[in-house]
C-alpha cells in the first residue's frame, strides 16, 4: 500500500482575535470544525468552498504555517506540527496575491533569496531560476523590479518561488484569482504539466469549473466542514437524476415559496435577486413534476417565466455549501 | 528521496545580500545613519567644547553610539517589521531555515552601516574641533568601537524577535529606544544615573562594552569600579547569554505566531 500524501484526522482550528481599546474583546472563529481527508500521492486534489469556508486555513496548517487547535495531519508521512522543519523542504506553498514579494528588487533577486533559504545547491541556483522564470512565462521580465509587475506577473512569480526547490507536493491557494481568462488558462495548463511530472497538488478554488477541469477528486468545504468528497464523476452522479427549474418573476411572497417547496419532488428552493426581478431555482428529484404544475402553484403572476435547464455541477456545489452543515 | 539541506551560512549570506540590495534601492537610512548623528555630534560639541577635550570626546562617543544603536537595533527591527508589512514573513517562515539567520544577516548589514555612521561623527567632529582629541590608544579605540557594535548586534538579534512576534513591535521599540540610550550610558555615564538603573543596565552587554571603550579612550575616566578588564568580561559574558538565548527565543516566537496565526497581519 502506498502511504497517503496527505492524511488529516478530526482537524480543527479556532482563531481568537482581540479587539477594543484594551484588547479585551475576544472573538472566537471556528475556521475548521473537524476535517477528515485522505489524498493519494500524485493526485490533483481540489478543495472547493465559498469565502471564509476555511480553505486557506487548511492549506496553511498542512504547509506548517499555522498550528491546528486539535486533531492531526500528516503530509508525506510527516507530522505537520512535530516534523515541520523537515517537511518544509519537501513541500511548496503558493498563497498568491499582491503581497509576499520584495517589490524593490527584481523577480530574479526574489528567487535567489528564497533559493538560498531553501538550500538549493549553489551550482544549480542560477540555471534553476532561469528555467523556472521561463516556465512560468517571466523569462523576459526576470530582471525587472517586482513593483513594475502586473497582478498576473506577480502570481507567476509566486508560482516560480513555490516550485524552485522542486517540492514533491504543492499547495496552491486560489492560483487563478484575479487573473484574466488567458492567464488563468495558462496557469491551469501549467498545473496539469506539474501533475504529469508526478507532483501531488492540493488546490483551493472558488470556481467549480476550475475544479471540474483540473481535479481528479474534489472536497467541498463549507463553514469549516467537508460536506462532500468525491470524484467529479461521483459528484455528477449526484446531479444525475436531478432536474432544475428556473422561475423568473416579481414580488413573490413567503407563502408562495412555501407552496413550491411543498410540491411533490421538489428538494430545494433557492431565490436570487436580479434588480427588481426575482429568480427562484428549484431542484426537482421526481421525473413526474411538470413545468405547468409549478406555474399553477403561483397564480396571480402573469409575468411568470418558467423553464427547465440542465443541472450543472455548479448547482450541486451551491446546494452543498448553502445547506447548514451538521 | 531527494534531500535539501539548508545551510545557515547560505541563509545568512542571502539575507546580507538582500538587505544591501534593499538598502541601495531605498537609502532612507542614510539620514538616520549619517546625518542625524552628525547633528547630534555637533549639538554635543557645542555644549561641551568649552569644557575640555575629554568631554568633547565623550559627547562624540554618545552621538556615535546613538547612530549605531539606531541602525543596529532599530534598523534591523524595522526591516523585520517590513517582512510583516510586505507579507514576506509567511513565505520566509515556510522555508526550512530558521528566521534567526535571516535576522542575523540583517543585523550585520545594519551594524556595518551604523559603524559608518559612528565613524562619520568622529571624523566630522575631530575635524571641526580645533584641538587634538585626547585619544591615547587609537587602535584599541577602533577595535573596541567594533566590539561595542557586536554587543549591540547581540541585543538587536534578540529584540528583533519582537517584530516577528507582533505587529505592535514598532510601538514597543520606540519606547525602548530612548530608555536604551539612557540606561546603557550612551548619553550620560551610567554612574551618574539613579542607582536603580544600574542593575538593569548591566543586563545589556553594550553597557559594559561602552564603559570599556571609555576606559580605553578617555584619559582619567572613572566608570565601573571593576575597571577595563571587568568590563570586557562582563560584556562578553552577557553577550554570550544573549546569543545562547537567541535560538530558543526564535523557536518560541515562531511557535507563538504559528499558534496565533497572525503572520499576515501588519
Ligand atoms: N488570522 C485570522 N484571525 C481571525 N480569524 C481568521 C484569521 N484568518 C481567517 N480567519 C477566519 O477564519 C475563517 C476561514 O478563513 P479562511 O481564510 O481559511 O477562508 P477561505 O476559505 O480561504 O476564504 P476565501 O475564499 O475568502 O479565501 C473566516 O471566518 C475568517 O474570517
Ligand atoms: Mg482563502
Amino acid at each position: 500500500m502506498v502511504d497517503a500524501a496527505i492524511s488529516v484526522r478530526q482537524l480543527t482550528r479556532v482563531y481568537s482575535s482581540r479587539k477594543g481599546f484594551l484588547f479585551n474583546e475576544v472573538t472566537r472563529t471556528e475556521a475548521l470544525r473537524g476535517v477528515d481527508l485522505e489524498i493519494a500521492p500524485g493526485e490533483l486534489f481540489g478543495l472547493l468552498g465559498p469565502n471564509g469556508a476555511g480553505k486557506t486555513t487548511l492549506a496553511k496548517i498542512l504547509s506548517t504555517l499555522l498550528l491546528p487547535s486539535s486533531g492531526s495531519a500528516r503530509v508525506l508521512g510527516l507530522d505537520v506540527v512535530r516534523d515541520a522543519p523537515r517537511l518544509r523542504s519537501r513541500i511548496g506553498l503558493v498563497l498568491g496575491g499582491e503581497r509576499g514579494l520584495y517589490y524593490r528588487v527584481s523577480g530574479r533577486e526574489n528567487l535567489r533569496y528564497f533559493a538560498d533559504l531553501y538550500g538549493i545547491p549553489r551550482a544549480e541556483r542560477e540555471s534553476r531560476i532561469t528555467e523556472m522564470l521561463e516556465r512560468v512565462g517571466l523569462g523576459a521580465a526576470g530582471d525587472q523590479r517586482v513593483e513594475e509587475y502586473s497582478r498576473g506577473m506577480k502570481q507567476k512569480l509566486h508560482l516560480a518561488r513555490g516550485l524552485l526547490h522542486q517540492p514533491e507536493l504543492l499547495f496552491l491557494d486560489e492560483p487563478t484569482i484575479g487573473l484574466d481568462p488567458k492567464s488563468a488558462r495558462e496557469t491551469r495548463k501549467f498545473v496539469r504539466a506539474l501533475l504529469s511530472e508526478g507532483v501531488t497538488i492540493f488546490l483551493t478554488t472558488h470556481y467549480m469549473f476550475e475544479a471540474e477541469e483540473l481535479c481528479q477528486r474534489i472536497a467541498v468545504l463549507s463553514k469549516g466542514k467537508i460536506v462532500a468528497t468525491d470524484s467529479v464523476a461521483g459528484l455528477r452522479q449526484l446531479v444525475g437524476g436531478d432536474r432544475t427549474f428556473e422561475i423568473d418573476g416579481y414580488g413573490f411572497e413567503d407563502a408562495e415559496l412555501a407552496r413550491l417547496k411543498a410540491l411533490a419532488g421538489v428538494s430545494r428552493v433557492v431565490t436570487e435577486e436580479f434588480g427588481p426581478r426575482l429568480r427562484i431555482t428549484l431542484r426537482v428529484q421526481s421525473p413526474e413534476l411538470e413545468l405547468d404544475r409549478v406555474a399553477r402553484a403561483l397564480p396571480g403572476h402573469p409575468e411568470l417565466e418558467v423553464r427547465e435547464r440542465r443541472t450543472a455541477l455548479e448547482d450541486i456545489y451551491l446546494d452543498l455549501v448553502e445547506e447548514e452543515p451538521a | 528521496m531527494r534531500k535539501v539541506e539548508p545551510s545557515r551560512l547560505r541563509a545568512f549570506l542571502a539575507s546580507v545580500r538582500l538587505s544591501l540590495l534593499l538598502f541601495l534601492a531605498d537609502p532612507q537610512w542614510v539620514i538616520p545613519a549619517t546625518i542625524a548623528p552628525v547633528i547630534f555630534g555637533f549639538a554635543a560639541f557645542e555644549l561641551y567644547q568649552g569644557s575640555g577635550a575629554t568631554l568633547v570626546l565623550y559627547a562624540i562617543l554618545g552621538a556615535g553610539m546613538m547612530s549605531m544603536w539606531g541602525q543596529t537595533l532599530y534598523g534591523a527591527g524595522w526591516a523585520t517589521g517590513q517582512d510583516r508589512e510586505l507579507g514576506t514573513l509567511e513565505p520566509t517562515l515556510s522555508t526550512p531555515t530558521s528566521y534567526l539567520w535571516v535576522v542575523f544577516g540583517r543585523i550585520v548589514v545594519n551594524a556595518v552601516t551604523g559603524l559608518v555612521g559612528g565613524l562619520v561623527v568622529f571624523a566630522v567632529v575631530s575635524f571641526a574641533y580645533p584641538h587634538p582629541l585626547p585619544l591615547h590608544a587609537p587602535v584599541e579605540f577602533v577595535l573596541l568601537f567594533a566590539f561595542v557594535l557586536v554587543t549591540l548586534a547581540s541585543v538587536g538579534l534578540v529584540l528583533s524577535a519582537v517584530y516577528v512576534y507582533t505587529r505592535y513591535a514598532g510601538f514597543i521599540n520606540n519606547f525602548g529606544e530612548f530608555g536604551f540610550y539612557i540606561i546603557t550610558g550612551s548619553m550620560f555615564p551610567v554612574v551618574l544615573l539613579p542607582f536603580w538603573t544600574s542593575p538593569i543596565a548591566l543586563l545589556l552587554p553594550p553597557t559594559w562594552a561602552l564603559d570599556a571603550l571609555r576606559y580605553a579612550s578617555l584619559p582619567g575616566y572613572a566608570g565601573f569600579g571593576w575597571g577595563f578588564t571587568g568590563d570586557i568580561l562582563g560584556a562578553v559574558g552577557t553577550m554570550l547569554v544573549y546569543l545562547a538565548a537567541a535560538g530558543s527565543v526564535y523557536h518560541r516566537v515562531e511557535q507563538h505566531v504559528l499558534t496565533v496565526g497572525n503572520l499576515q497581519e501588519y
